[in-house]
């Protein structure tokens, strides 16, 4: 009874989806199985999607994706109990760079993309595993049904239980993956202008780091809808030992902190989400990104660029299920042999586009990143240096007598080794 | 009698009831852009009718007035065993109350299987729980209803079916002989539905097994469906105020605490 599939793609994200309009559009029989109620149910971030890849795939976006505002300003922000030090940046060209959107409806959107090709989604319905016969992956299985194709893509996200079943990724290490919690919270379009100082379609995207973590290395997040703001954090899992309370009370505490507080007054909280992340981009892959009859693309493949500040997740899914699908779509034509080094054109193509490119460059953020004095010492020295200096009351403060006296534990030879991990590495 | 044709009509039900906002107007639920999902006890009843085709044969078909993207929990039906499935949606059947919403359903059921022989329903929906539906269907159609049914066999020959039902307060199975055609809401703690199966999932994708239809196709009075068909008028609704809270905490030895607990919840008259 069942229906043979040119290529099967399990999970219904930004990855999966752009893998299937592309695969339908040239006319393969296409399948999605997603385990949320709709595309997009599933789908946790926090808040912005850079445009280029969209640019070049999806041309129309502009016009048809739910696209909230365009980033207009950058905010850095450390913060401790009572003070808070914001670098601003803001530009007045109208560049297309960056937008907020609601990533379950991004989702949605790309949902109808797909199935508008062609492709088949079916929703409500978790793989448990997949289907290998003589060393190849042959087809998924869920509950008690199989389903056939000649390839298939595990798109599924860093949650990659799939891949794991089946002896094709191993365990997530904490160390790899950060958690991340966000609420969305509505406080109507002019209010957020107000208090935000920007226009109807500019928005704001904000890093903070110290307090907001309680200064354990991760950090929350600020983005402006239309309507309504995300406010959210991330927490690496690695230090997940010294996190003195549940994330969703710290996520809590930081909406609370008097200079959130004041910014998100009589805002009503619509809801909230969690989820993992990759923060060790390719250090979190799987051993392998494609074999006999699969390949993995997204998240699953550790396809994220965790920059401290920047955090990129969406283009690189995009970008990745493209290529997937024009590989596959290239194997197909010539005769459709989905052996592991047929595949390899896959891991060809990828090497070419920006997403091991810039992966690569960044293959060594963690360790800049992980360090814990970023969030804890600097953060607090910075505030603590700024009140002191600006604390004008008739003794002198000079630059450097002012660093040595609120500098605390660290010492200079940590900043410079900290410097150097910075710009070594990010 | 040849075949059965048992029909089973479902509702797109509000999954979290409490996420669920009023329109401050009409007092009707605001159901735009809020997910459904299927009244979890209309399950039940796709089960027993399945469990009927499974012993008797017979082909199971389900029915549902729901905005358009209803079509993927019919579809899910189909994943269960069920063989085609019909959403009905047009404008005109907007702002329905359970007794327009009953003509709809009654009406296009009369139209589309002249010949059906069962109509079983859920007990009742988890986002209004009238339970007024089967009752109301029935009388459009003019046949018998049964509530509370747990099983059902038929007799294809003679046209008869053995209902057996659970009278829950009573404690009281009871067993009924009818002529078909009949209607029965299915007790809710029986006939737990099964898997959904993906493959047939897919199949009602790909072959189309879920029709979708407007009152073109239709033609139901404009009169009876929708609001214009809608006697019922929410005069009023109440936000039921949480009761204030005591918040007393007490902290010491766990056995002084249970005293303390126990002549508290005596002295607020919780327990005696
Ligand atoms: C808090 C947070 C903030 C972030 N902020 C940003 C940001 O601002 N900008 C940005 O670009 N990126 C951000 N990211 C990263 C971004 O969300 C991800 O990189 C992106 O969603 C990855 O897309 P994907 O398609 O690979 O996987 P996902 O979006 O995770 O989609 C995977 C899909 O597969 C489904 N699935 C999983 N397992 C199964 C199964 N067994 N069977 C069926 N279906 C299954 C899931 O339900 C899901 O729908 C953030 C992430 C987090 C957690």
């Amino acid at each position: 009874m069942s229906i043979k599939f040119d290529a099967i793609i399990v999970g219904a994200g930004p990855a999966g989806l752009t893998a299937a309009q592309r695969l339908a559009s040239k006319g393969l029989k296409v399948l999605v199985v997603e385990r949320g109620r709709k595309p997009g149910s599933k789908n946790v971030y926090g808040g912005r999607i850079y445009a280029h890849v969209l640019d070049k795939l999806y041309p129309e976006y502009v016009k048809e994706a739910p696209v909230e505002r365009w980033v207009r300003k950058e905010r850095i922000s450390f913060l401790t109990e009572d003070s808070g030090t914001t670098i601003e940046f803001e530009t007045n060209n109208v560049e297309h760079k960056s937008f907020t959107a609601s990533l379950s409806d991004f989702t949605e959107w790309l949902g109808k993309k797909a199935e508008a090709a062609g492709a088949v989604i079916i929703s409500e319905s978790p793989v448990d595993s997949l289907v290998v016969k003589e060393g190849t992956v042959v087809g998924i299985r869920s509950g008690n049904d199989e389903v056939y194709g000649d390839v298939v893509i595990s798109a599924e996200g860093i949650n990659r239980l799939v891949l794991e079943r089946s002896g094709l990724a191993p365990k997530l290490e904490p160390q790899m993956v950060g958690v991340g919690v966000k609420e969305v919270i509505k406080l109507g379009r002019k209010v957020i202008n107000d208090r935000f100082n920007v226009d109807d379609d500019e928005g704001v995207a904000w890093a903070i780091a110290g307090f907001s973590t309680h200064y354990v290395p991760g950090g929350a997040f600020i983005y402006t809808n239309k309507d309504e703001i995300t406010l959210g954090l991330v927490i690496y899992l690695g230090h997940g030992s010294k996190v003195d309370v549940p994330v969703y009370d710290m996520v809590e505490e930081f909406r609370l902190h008097p200079f959130i507080n004041r910014l998100i007054k009589d805002g009503q909280l619509l809801e909230y989400s969690g989820h993992l992340t990759p923060i060790m981009g390719l250090n979190a892959s799987p051993p392998s990104l494609y074999g006999n009859g699969y390949l993995v693309v997204g998240d699953a493949a550790g396809f994220l660029l965790h920059g401290g500040i920047i955090i990129r997740g969406v283009d690189f899914a995009i970008e990745s299920g493209r290529v997937a699908a024009d590989a596959i779509i290239k194997i197909h034509e010539e005769g459709g042999k989905y052996d592991g080094s047929s595949l390899s054109l896959y891991g060809n193509m990828l090497e070419e586009s920006f997403v091991m490119k810039e992966l690569r460059a960044f293959r060594n953020a963690h360790r800049a990143l992980d360090e814990p004095r970023l969030y804890n010492d600097y953060a607090k020295f910075i505030n603590a240096f700024l009140k002191r200096y600006f604390d004008v009351d008739g003794t002198p403060r000079k630059i450097f007598s002012t660093f040595k006296e609120t500098k605390g534990n660290l010492t200079i030879l940590d900043m410079m080794r900290d410097m150097t991990k910075v710009v070594t590495n990010l | 009698m040849d075949e059965l044709t048992i029909v089973v009509p479902v509702k797109a039900a509000v999954p979290n009831i409490t996420a669920v906002r009023l329109d401050p107007n009409t007092h009707n639920l605001v159901r735009e852009g809020v997910p459904l999902m299927i009244n979890p006890y209309d399950r039940n009843a796709v089960e027993l009718a399945l469990r009927i085709k499974d012993r008797f044969g017979g082909k199971v078909i389900t029915i549902s007035m729901a905005p358009p993207n209803g079509k993927d929990f019919l579809e899910s039906t189909i994943g269960m065993g069920v063989d085609e499935g019909i959403l009905i949606t047009d404008r005109v059947f907007a702002g329905a109350d359970t007794l327009a919403t009953s003509h709809a359903i009654a009406k296009s059921i009369a139209k589309l299987y002249p010949n059906f022989s069962l109509i079983i329903m859920g007990e009742e929906t988890t986002d209004s729980t009238t339970a007024h539906m089967p009752a109301q269907v029935a009388s459009w159609l003019e046949i018998p209803f049964v509530y509370y049914a747990t099983d059902a066999e038929p007799n294809i020959k003679d046209g008869t079916v053995k209902i057996t039902r659970y009278l829950e307060d009573e404690g009281l199975l009871e067993e009924f002989i009818y002529n078909m055609p009949i209607i029965m809401s299915v007790y809710r703690n029986s006939n737990p539905p099964r898997d959904i199966s993906l493959n047939r999932k897919i199949m009602a994708k790909v072959n189309g097994l879920v029709k979708v239809l407007t009152n073109k196709e239709l033609g139901l009075n404009p009169d009876c469906v929708g609001l214009k068909g809608s006697p019922t008028i929410v005069a009023k609704i109440e936000d039921a105020k949480p009761l204030p809270r005591k918040k007393q905490i007490f902290q010491g030895d766990p056995k002084e605490g249970a005293k303390w607990l126990l002549e508290n919840l005596v002295k607020e008259g919780v327990i005696r």
